[in-house]
């Protein structure tokens, strides 16, 4: 019995502790702050983060509490961790406030407001495995989704 | 700490321009329920303070025009009038994720004959998309036991990502998760022996 328990135990620690641990020094590229990134862009666009404006390029990566914000003739397409994707118009302004895809923890949240201008957005695995996680705020409403793809405007 | 800061005083800015637009006139809110790219159609809700309008086909539109009004009733649009007044961002939109699929025998982790040629197709779908930006996640049926199968899902999403990093793509695109038995395309009892849970998946964004 104590013997199967220490075995347990032994595979408790490799498969729980150890091993992830290594993996997660192979992995340590991939940033486990940032939400998405930026797919499609023209011809410009940026965001406000912590108080500072940064422009965006093809490859940005885009965080928790990001303000995005495109001019006159900008628009720009994002793609988040969980496969979902939003495209900003021209004169444009999004925030992402809250955005969790943890799976092992089943926590998965998405809310975002858009201020001005128009958002298109289609669902991802976040709407696919808790459907009615995802919510937008606006100016005069607010959006419950439950998948799969929306246009919304504010003018 | 900061963050969090930040984030209140978004919600203050939120509220604040949400009082103002019970004063002056605001931005009014038009949604529009499109089908996704496999054609599925799902549904959204418009909630204002005083009622909610819910759109559920395809090209079903409505709008708030102010947050203590009740939405508008919706209206059917077609695909031309859609395509007419939002065609340009909708054509400007990100690539759908692409996604493919290994499968395993039970108890194992090492990738099979046919993984070759879901391989070269995946290379080639990365390569085409230049992306950088993929999930490898590895999964296992609920055959043995909970502890036993977190760490094959694991070590099979790990058999995948070293042999996509074998063809040349970098370690460092890789998001690699495993979910145990959670998470099964073919949910079933414990102890069931279903081929089609003893996967990996991979979604290229």
């Amino acid at each position: 019995m104590i013997q199967q328990g220490k075995a347990n135990l032994m595979k408790g620690v490799v498969g729980k502790i150890i091993l992830p641990v290594l993996l997660l020094y192979s992995a340590v590229g991939f940033s486990a702050e940032r939400i998405g990134m930026v797919k499609t862009l023209e011809p410009s666009a940026s965001a406000i983060r912590e108080g500072v404006e940064v422009n965006l390029a093809v490859g940005s990566k885009i965080f928790e509490g990001d303000m995005v914000v495109t001019d006159s003739d900008g628009t720009v397409g994002i793609t988040f961790n969980d496969g979902s994707m939003l495209t900003l118009g021209p004169g444009g302004k999004v925030v992402v406030d809250n955005y969790l895809f943890n799976l092992s923890e089943k926590k998965l949240t998405f809310l975002s407001q858009v201020l001005k201008g128009t958002v298109t957005f289609m669902s991802g695995a976040i709407n696919k495995i808790a459907p009615g996680s995802v919510r937008f705020k606006t100016p005069t409403a607010t959006l419950g989704l439950r998948g799969t793809k929306v246009i919304i405007e504010v003018d | 700490m900061y963050r969090l800061m930040v984030s209140n005083m978004n919600a203050i800015k939120f509220i604040i321009w949400s009082l103002s637009c019970l004063l002056f006139a605001c931005n009014s809110t038009t949604v529009v329920l499109l089908p996704d790219s496999d054609g599925n159609v799902g549904q959204v809700e418009l909630i204002t303070d005083s009622g909610k309008t819910v759109l559920d086909h395809a090209y079903e539109s409505a709008e708030a025009e102010k947050q203590k009004l009740p939405p508008t009733q919706k209206v059917q649009l077609t695909n031309e009038n859609v395509r007419d007044k939002y065609g340009d961002i909708l054509a400007k939109g990100p690539m759908v994720p692409d996604h493919f699929r290994f499968y395993f025998k039970a108890g194992k982790a090492a990738l099979q004959a046919e993984a070759q040629e879901v391989l070269i197709n995946s290379k080639a779908r990365i390569q085409e998309r230049k992306s950088c930006d993929l999930s490898v996640i590895g999964h296992a049926d609920r055959v043995e036991g909970d502890d036993l199968n977190y760490l094959l899902s694991m070590v099979r999403a790990e058999n995948v990502a070293k042999a996509l990093v074998g063809m040349g793509i970098p370690q460092n695109c890789m998001d690699i998760r495993y979910y145990g038995e959670s998470y099964p395309i073919v949910p079933t009892l414990d102890e069931v022996d279903e081929p089609l849970n003893r996967r990996v998946e991979i979604e290229i964004r």
